[in-house]
Formats: structure tokens, C-alpha cells, sequence
């Protein structure tokens, strides 16, 4: 069974303070997606430091293999101790998925792992052993499509302690509103961000505590082939419109470009559309081409999307007013969101020919930067834990 | 009458909107729906010029301000 994840997180710094204190990775191997949630103890920039080094040793030596005791080990020598209290200290959570539909968790001193199946909360199992005095729980399991795995630093459950709630939201009452955020929301990044938006408000928008939720979703994979620009010589038109509809039902297809998509149009021997209506004054209108998911406009609808995707990257921005954004029906908005939500990993399919009409100083933008966006592209839809290939033509 | 009008990157960049805008009030303004068939259209492979706009196969290059008089008598002119 071929398992596939979209996974996604979102934090919210503690009032006043411009570093989190929490940290997540997402990492791939060939045979497994790992997410890693680390709570560095304090605030601001040393628990920053201590979150990433936990989750960057963790990460990395759990990929190369290393066994629980050797990462716990190495993190305990290597985090730099705390002056005022003498410790080095930052809790974890550890989530691995293999294709193969095996699950691994492991967790010490976070809030535990909420488990989504079916619709309803799966109790994980309590299996500890003592790992250089810290007690670590471990779980092993299988996972199917449609489960959900949020892991949580523990300002989730302190939200709204000593003000709006008496001793905080409790465990069981932030796992039943993700059962109902589960039923409400498709993607990841959505959960992620019904489950903060929440946290927020308890905390009346000034969190008391680093405060995060990651999110994996089961899901089927979901490729997305976008082809941008036409390729250098004409000879290689056909090749690239043909590897460009390789795939499978499950395959979502993109042109962003003008040019291409003609080209698609005339090779495919269906029709292009182009419509006329402005969602938005900056971004050309899109077209229909049977076949084709999503056909828009080349560079300034790329530059638009880029924008949006680094916003997503960046995490603290996105917001209420970004998913509302992500949601309009303009041609940048549209990629972004197949990008981010509908997409596991995405195959570029990038022609490298020169308008010469480009090289036009009087004109208000620098259209010859396709090459330069598509690979700033590449690097933010990587960062999201997506694979990525580009093909040159 | 056919009457395209690109909205690809370049054309964009030198006012496809804004001919757009204009092009589809004026027809409205002189009730032509029936007659005049606004379409857009990627890319023409004309793009070192004015904005791309094609008049029942025809070829023309425009500037925005230049909408009024080409409407009066490119289509105006043709009916």
C-alpha cells in the first residue's frame, strides 16, 4: 500500500516575543515521512536554540538510522545548559510514516499525540522506558487513509490557564474540538490553523506559551505536473506536452503561461478559452483547455503564487486573511492553493526559450525571470515537506 | 464579429485590462452584445508592440488610449 501525507504546522509565538520557542521538521526518506515537534524550555531565542537543535539531531540522526538511545543520548550531551536553571531541556515528539502504512511515534513530556480515525479519538497506548532519566513513550501502529495525527506543544492545553478557563483547555477538550476541526477542514495546514486560531482566542490573542499543532493527514497522493514556458526549440514541443500529460487519473495538470499553453492547446487538439474576467487587476485572467486542470498566465501569476507560498512558509503569516486570500479565484490564488492543498509532490516541466519581446526595458517588469522564479518555487514547495523534480527543455 | 484580445504577460504589462475595460463598456454602451463577440486570447506572437487585438482574424496592435478611435473604426466601422 502506497501511503502518502500532507502535513503541515502552525505556531504562535508567546506574546511579545519574535522567536518561537517551538520547533517542527518535516523530513523524507524513500520509504517514510517523519515529523518532529520540539519545546525548547523558556521563551524567545534560547528556547528557540534548544527546539531546533532537538529537532535537527533527531531528524537527522533518526534518518541515518541511529537508535532512540543514541538520539536521546546525543541530545542530552550536546544541548547547551540553561544558566538559571541549571538544565538543558526541550520535550519532543516524534511521528514517522513508512509507505508501507507503518507508524512510529515517540514522545517525551509533550502533551500526547491526538489520533483521528474514522471520526473518532484512538487512545495511544502508554509503553515507556527510561532513556537516561526521561521517561519516553513509544507507540507502534498502522495507519490507513483518512487518519489524522496532530501533535501538540504543551500551549495548546494551557490556553486561557488563570483566565478564560480555570486550568487551561484541557487534553480531552482541544482532541474533541480537533475531532470536529477534522470533519470541517480537508487540508492539513487548515486543522493546523482551526486548532491555533482557537488557542488564540482562549489565550485572548496574547499566548501565554509558545504554542503549536503539526498535522498529518493520510491521504492518496496527489501529483501535480505544471508546465511553464516554452521549451528552447520547437523540435521538443511534442515531447515536452506529452511528459507534461504522463500520469495517471490522479494527476492534477498546471500551465502557467501563455505560449505553453498554445502549445498544449495545439497539441492535445482541443481548444483553449481564454477568459476575460479580472478577479484581480494585477493577475492576467485564466483559461479552460479540457484536459487541464488550471491554465493561467506565465511569470506575473508565478511571481504572485511565490509570494503567497513564501508567506505560507514563513508560517506566523498565515492567518485568517491568507487562507481568505488563498481562496479567491484569481490565477495565482488558484496555483498557490493546488500547491499547498492538493498536492504531494509536484513534477515541473520548465521550457527554457527566450521571448526576445521580454528583454524590453520599457516595460514595468522583468518578465525574463521565469527561470529564477521556478526555482525559488522549487525551494518553498520543498520547505513544505513536498517532493519536487524539474525537467528543462 | 470576432474580436480577441490577448491578456498574455506582456500584452498585460502594456494595458490588455484596461482595452479590455473599455472595449466591453463601449459595446455595452451601444448595445452590440449581439453583434461584437468579446474573446480573450493567450500570446498572438506579437509582443514587441501595443497590446495584441484581432478583429475577425485581422491583427492590431494598441495602446490604451488608443481604444476609442480604433472601436470607432475597426468595429464600428466594420457593421
Amino acid at each position: 500500500m502506497g501511503i502518502t501525507v500532507d502535513a503541515a504546522y502552525k505556531s504562535l509565538n508567546k506574546f511579545n516575543e519574535v522567536l518561537c520557542g517551538d520547533k517542527v521538521e518535516f523530513l523524507q526518506t524513500d520509504e517514510s515521512n517523519l515529523m518532529i515537534l520540539a519545546d525548547g524550555m523558556g521563551s524567545g531565542v534560547k528556547a528557540n536554540i534548544l527546539a531546533t537543535m532537538t529537532s535537527k539531531i533527531l531528524g537527522t540522526m533518526f534518518l541515518n538510522g541511529a537508535t532512540l538511545e543514541e538520539c536521546v543520548e546525543t541530545i542530552v550531551e550536546t544541548l547547551p545548559v540553561c544558566q538559571v536553571r541549571q538544565v538543558a531541556y526541550s520535550t519532543f515528539s516524534i511521528l514517522q510514516v513508512f509507505n508501507s502504512g507503518e507508524a512510529y511515534l515517540v514522545e517525551f513530556d509533550n502533551p500526547s499525540c491526538i489520533f483521528i480515525r474514522d471520526g473518532s479519538l484512538v487512545p495511544i497506548p502508554q509503553n515507556t522506558r527510561i532513556i537516561r532519566d526521561k521517561t519516553i513513550n513509544e507507540y507502534r501502529f498502522r495507519v490507513k487513509k483518512g487518519d489524522a495525527l496532530i501533535l501538540l506543544s504543551d500551549g495548546t492545553i494551557h490556553a486561557g490557564v488563570g483566565q478564560l478557563l480555570n486550568f487551561g483547555w484541557l487534553w480531552e477538550d482541544v482532541a474533541s474540538y480537533a475531532v470536529k476541526q477534522y470533519r470541517l477542514t480537508i487540508s492539513a495546514i487548515r486543522l493546523a490553523s482551526a486548532l491555533t486560531t482557537a488557542c488564540d482566542e482562549l489565550y485572548q490573542y496574547r499566548p501565554g506559551d509558545d504554542t503549536t499543532v503539526a498535522v498529518m493527514r493520510i491521504i492518496d497522493r496527489k501529483p501535480v505536473h505544471l508546465m511553464t514556458g516554452p521549451p528552447k526549440s520547437k523540435r521538443d514541443d511534442v515531447s515536452m506536452v506529452s511528459e507534461f500529460l504522463s500520469g495517471d487519473d490522479t494527476t492534477k495538470r498546471i500551465v502557467c503561461g501563455g505560449t505553453s499553453a498554445n502549445i498544449v492547446s495545439r497539441e492535445i487538439g482541443k481548444k483553449l478559452s481564454v477568459s476575460l474576467h479580472y478577479y484581480d487587476p494585477d493577475i492576467p485572467p485564466i483559461a479552460t483547455l479540457d484536459g487541464v486542470e488550471l491554465v493561467t498566465e506565465g511569470v506575473l501569476t508565478l511571481n504572485r503564487v511565490l509570494k503567497l507560498l513564501k508567506q505560507f512558509v514563513k508560517n506566523q503569516s498565515v492567518t485568517e486573511e491568507y487562507f481568505k486570500e488563498l481562496d479567491k479565484p484569481n490565477g495565482g490564488s488558484l496555483v498557490a492553493k493546488m500547491l499547498i492543498e492538493d498536492c504531494t509532490e509536484l513534477n515541473l516541466y520548465v521550457g527554457m526559450a527566450i521571448n526576445s519581446a521580454y528583454q524590453n526595458p520599457g516595460l514595468p517588469f522583468d518578465l525574463g525571470i521565469r527561470q529564477n522564479l521556478v526555482d525559488q518555487l522549487k525551494h518553498a514547495v520543498e520547505e513544505m515537506g513536498k517532493k519536487v523534480t524539474i525537467t528543462y527543455y | 464579429m470576432r474580436v480577441t484580445i490577448c491578456i498574455g504577460s506582456a500584452c498585460h504589462l502594456k494595458g490588455s485590462r484596461e482595452v479590455v475595460a473599455q472595449l466591453q463598456s463601449m459595446v455595452k454602451e451601444r448595445h452590440l452584445e449581439e453583434q461584437v463577440d468579446l474573446n480573450g486570447s493567450f500570446c498572438s506572437g506579437n509582443c514587441v508592440s501595443g497590446v495584441c487585438v484581432t478583429v475577425d482574424g485581422q491583427l492590431y496592435s494598441l495602446k490604451p488610449e488608443d481604444t476609442r478611435e480604433f472601436f470607432d473604426r475597426e468595429i464600428i466601422g466594420r457593421l
